[in-house]
């Protein structure tokens, strides 16, 4: 979800990656007091002009939505059911706006750009013996491999079908994690050899 | 400390362990050439080999010397003298992007981010690879992704480059395009590969098979006899069945 980097540069490349941070925090805070599902569609319809704005490549990425319509079609039926139409409306508003606005931020901004922006924020946990550098590259490592495991999935995917002509199974579960097991070591060894943790100076 | 020592590796009777794989016992070698090749079928040892010099393997008993520093004591030196190009990039890249992922090394030695960028920004000027500057790297081709690998390692200009089989899964083209870049390098280079071309342009190359020392001296010479071996080893094979 979180994956792909805007390669063209944008208006919102060049707003620092701290000030996005807290506007979307801000945003998500306000949207929580919004529940008239016309002014949230009014905020829907505004985000949605500006990556229609950004180019191709971003429209693209509003495909992400539509693989989340069964997770959509669940919570607005069992809102309906729960609290009526229009709050179910509101809720299912608000979902798709936080999810385009957190794409558009971690879209538009580098990673290295990301970690500095979450490192203070990550820094009150080295009284419990955490490195923010540390946990700073591994949020950055789950950013960058999520779209790698999809692809690694979709892969063993495609050759359980070609082999069986059947849809996916969670049989192919195991040798996926296995796989990504392997990966995860492969990574961290990269990293090893390049000195990260190892205490290097220049 | 004699110079030769100061510029050479020294593998000193190492045994490694792997698991409950023995993969090498008591294995001596030392070279000081500037390119050295490592040559061998899968399994013998060639990747082990490359993973003791960085450091990223120690020996279960003996002694890696990296031009003079024993690696068992200066793991925390060796990846500035000794750069680690790995098998797959995506094992490698750990940014989204390519300025980030040169950058990142910069980063690593303490340097703050304006001027880590400025670094990364001349290293890929430097290697006419200026116009990725801001592209995503799931978007580079696979050599494209290999040559960011090696300029990201290049970068910090280690004295010593070691590659583990850097051009499996690269068509032609993007064989020789990677081949002249490393060997315009200033670096010292030892590569394991089963490229066969690669390894004729080698100083030295040196023949592993089960981990241990089968052929060691002028490539094609070493290259030859290797050839020879598979070949009668597919005889074998051949007439078994």
């Amino acid at each position: 979800m979180i994956s792909g980097h805007l390669a063209h540069r944008t208006w919102l490349h060049a707003v620092p990656a701290r000030l996005k941070l807290i506007g979307l925090a801000a945003l998500t805070c306000i949207s929580f007091w919004i529940d008239d599902p016309r002014l949230l569609g009014l905020g829907f319809a505004i985000v949605l002009v500006n990556y229609l704005c950004l180019g191709r490549e971003a429209r693209g990425r509003l495909k992400l939505l539509s693989s989340l319509v069964p997770i959509f079609a669940v919570i607005g039926l069992f809102q309906f059911w729960s609290v009526g139409g229009e709050a179910a409306a509101a809720i299912l508003l608000r979902l798709c706006l936080m999810i385009l606005l957190a794409d558009l931020v971690s879209m538009t901004t580098p990673m290295l750009d990301m970690m500095d922006a979450i490192e203070p924020l990550l820094r009150p946990l080295s009284i419990f013996g955490l490195d923010a550098m540390r946990l700073s590259v591994a949020v950055a490592l789950v950013i960058r491999f999520v779209p790698a495991l999809m692809e690694e999935w979709m892969r063993r995917n495609e050759a359980w079908r070609a082999r069986t002509g059947r849809r996916a199974s969670v049989r192919l579960l195991p040798a996926f994690l296995g796989g990504v097991v392997t990966l995860a070591d492969r990574v961290a060894e990269a990293l090893d050899a390049r000195g990260f943790g190892r205490g290097r100076k220049l | 400390m004699t110079p030769a020592a100061s510029a050479s590796i020294v593998i000193d009777r190492v045994s490694l362990r792997r698991g409950s794989r023995l993969v090498f016992a008591d294995l001596s070698v030392s070279f000081c050439e500037r390119r050295v090749g490592l040559l061998g079928d899968n399994g013998a040892g060639k990747s082990s080999f490359l993973r003791l010099i960085n450091g990223l393997l120690l020996p279960d008993s003996g002694e890696v010397r990296v031009d003079g520093l024993v690696t068992a004591q200066a793991r925390r030196d060796l990846p500035r003298k000794v750069g680690f190009v790995f098998q797959n990039p995506d094992h490698q890249i750990v940014f989204p992007t390519v300025l980030e992922e040169i950058a990142f090394g910069f980063r690593e030695c303490g340097l703050r981010r304006d001027d880590a960028n400025d670094r990364a920004r001349d290293v890929l000027r430097r290697f006419g690879c200026y116009d990725w500057i801001d592209a995503a790297v799931h978007e580079l081709s696979e050599g494209q992704k290999q040559r960011l690998c090696i300029l990201a390692i290049v970068s910090m200009e280690p004295d010593i480059l070691v590659l583990d089989e850097p051009f499996s899964s690269l068509d032609l083209p993007t064989r020789l395009d990677l081949m002249d870049l490393l060997m315009s390098l200033p670096q010292r280079l030892v590569i394991a590969s089963h490229e066969l071309e690669l390894l004729s342009l080698m100083d030295r190359v040196i023949w592993l098979s089960g981990g241990a020392i089968v052929g060691d001296g002028a490539a094609d010479q070493i290259i030859s006899s290797y050839r020879e071996t598979a070949r009668n080893a597919r005889k074998h094979t051949a007439v078994a069945q």
